[in-house]
């Protein structure tokens, strides 16, 4: 058997870019993101523990899920 | 809710507390403790009537040591303006009321006062038991993070060492993340995600390069481990291999689990228009009742399912989600806001494969040896579909269809189109007016509107040549 390679023929990877297919894309991250800065604002603004401890949870949440692209510096600013 | 509750109840205390000492100012020996109690009962001491808190015991020495011993009481009573303990020079007096009393008995002395003292001054474990439980969870999720993580990349690293040869000894380069200057094999999966992994190979005859996708479960996020109790779902691998346009005849075929084909029929763009049948069982090519085919050719089918094509779907027909070839490959449908899209969206010759690891979700390492076979299957497939000729016929029907698909999109755009068309035309009108009428000079003005006009009248004659000229021709 012929060796199939051709080292001639290599075609560079391109990330699929998202624009195009937004089906594809995951909502988890952005969805738990706005979650969490809703459920702290409620938090803050009407003194209520319990939101504040969700929204801690949403922010873990959207940081498990996201993809490894996006800015941690954004990350740690949604723990906060 | 406790701590909703004692913040209402601590200023009702403050209130109150402030009221009952406002009443001791008078008084300076004694104990330091709040007896309001005693305090709101110097009034009473003349009274029959019982004081509803106290204990009957001892409202009942109170009125009987009155009796005998009024004139003292009465002395302490000018004296304090509250006695603190009228208990104490009562018991004092009257020996008999108690046996083997001792004056100096400490323990009668202090009365028996419960306070509620607000919980959140007590400092216990008990108070924080929301915030214990919260972190408790917190640490829960992070644990199943670092180990669902670890898991994922255990499995990635797994798959890939059972692969690597194979693929080494197909394609040029293995491994490319895209940012580096030249074209070399990073011999690494690229982490998308902590559950998903990317490889890329290129440099091979018959195709362009081959994106491989490990999708694995999302281990690290507990929801997703708790979702999963109630809905099992396994870690897939998808592969999606592009073809050079000279590599594929004009032929759109999908072969897979049955589930997988009804939903791809509806969801992908290519399957929903030119394989407008129900998916086919695949007993009627050898292959188990579970797989389904949906194909454009019947003779594309009968190519691509020979001997040992129908061997390895039999074989491994468990771990078979789904084989898609498609020369018209655009991705699934696109649902847009205002109705079509105006351009038939761009097609590529691809072969996409879906697999899933056997496990169902417990898989292991090991697991991962098990999908080297459908590796090899993709790669006999690529040859395969180069040396796949349609003869004249197939060639024929299969154009036809894609004229037919092609004429059918321009319909439904066609009024959409005009519409764009006619606003496009708007636009320019108004913004040629909206110059003419930002120009100051009004000369300018004159002579920017006459020009205009002249455009205008121009183009009405153009029209009405054309009708004329149709006229002509008609005649």
């Amino acid at each position: 058997m012929s060796d199939p390679r051709r080292p001639n023929k290599i075609l560079r990877y391109k990330p699929p870019s998202t624009e195009n297919n937004p089906a594809l894309e995951d909502p988890t991250p952005d969805y738990m993101n706005l979650l969490g800065m809703i459920f702290s604002m409620c938090g803050l603004m009407l003194k209520l523990k319990w939101c504040a401890w969700i929204a801690v949870y949403c922010s873990f949440i959207s940081f498990a899920n996201s993809r490894s692209s996006e800015d941690t510096k954004q990350m740690m600013s949604s723990f906060m | 809710m406790t701590a909703m509750r004692s913040l209402f109840l601590f200023p009702l205390l403050v209130l109150l507390l402030s009221g009952a000492s406002a009443r001791f100012d008078d008084f300076d020996e004694g104990d330091d403790l709040v007896e309001f109690d005693d305090n709101d009962f110097a009034e009473f001491e003349d009274v029959s009537e019982d004081p509803p808190t106290e204990p009957p015991a001892r409202t009942v020495t109170t009125e009987d040591d009155e009796d005998e011993a009024t004139v003292e009481v009465e002395d302490n009573q000018e004296d304090f303006e509250d006695s603190e303990t009228p208990d104490e020079d009562i018991y004092k007096y009257d020996a008999e009321e108690f046996e083997g009393f001792e004056k100096s008995n400490p323990s009668f002395n202090d009365p028996i006062n419960i306070l509620t003292v607000p919980s959140h001054l007590q400092n216990t474990w008990e108070s924080y038991y929301m915030e214990i439980l919260m972190v408790t969870g917190l640490l829960a999720y992070i644990m199943n993070y670092i180990i669902g993580k670890n898991k994922n990349s255990r499995l990635a690293q797994a798959w890939y060492n059972s692969h690597k040869e194979l693929l080494e000894s197909n394609f040029a380069l293995v491994g490319d993340d895209g940012t580096s200057k030249e074209a070399l094999s990073t011999g690494k999966l690229n982490q998308e995600n902590e559950h998903i992994y990317n490889l890329w190979c290129s440099g091979r005859v018959c195709c362009e390069g081959m994106l491989l996708q490990l999708k694995f479960l999302k281990r690290q996020d507990l929801l997703n481990v708790l979702a999963r109790m109630m809905k099992p779902a396994c870690d897939q691998v998808q592969i999606k291999v592009t073809l050079n346009d000279e590599d594929m005849d004009t032929f759109v075929f999908a072969v897979g689990t049955k589930k997988a084909m009804a939903r791809m029929q509806k969801e992908m763009q290519d399957l929903s228009e030119f394989c407008s049948d129900k998916p086919k069982s695949g007993a009627k090519y050898g292959l188990p009742e579970s797989l389904a085919i949906l194909s454009e050719l019947g003779e594309a089918t009968e190519g691509v399912m020979d001997n040992k094509m129908v061997h390895f779907l039999t074989n491994h027909a468990d771990k078979i989600e789904s084989i898609h070839f498609s020369d018209q490959f655009s991705g699934p449908k696109i649902m847009q806001e205002e109705g079509q899209p105006l351009k038939l969206p761009e097609t590529k010759k691809t072969l996409l494969f879906t697999f899933n690891v056997p496990g169902m979700g417990n898989t292991s390492p090991k697991d991962m040896e098990a999908l080297l076979p459908l590796m090899n299957m993709v790669i006999f497939s690529i040859d395969k579909v180069k040396k796949l000729h349609l003869n004249r016929e197939g060639k024929q029907k299969a154009e036809k269809n894609r004229a037919r698909v092609e004429e059918n999109f321009l319909k439904q755009t066609h009024g959409q189109r005009q519409e764009a068309a006619q606003s496009r035309r708007e636009e320019k009108k108004r913004a040629e007016k909206e110059r003419i009428m930002s120009e100051e000079d009004p000369e300018r003005q004159r002579r920017l509107e006459e020009a205009a006009q002249r455009r205008e009248q121009k183009k009405i004659e153009k029209k009405q040549m054309k009708m004329k000229q149709i006229k002509v021709k008609a005649m």
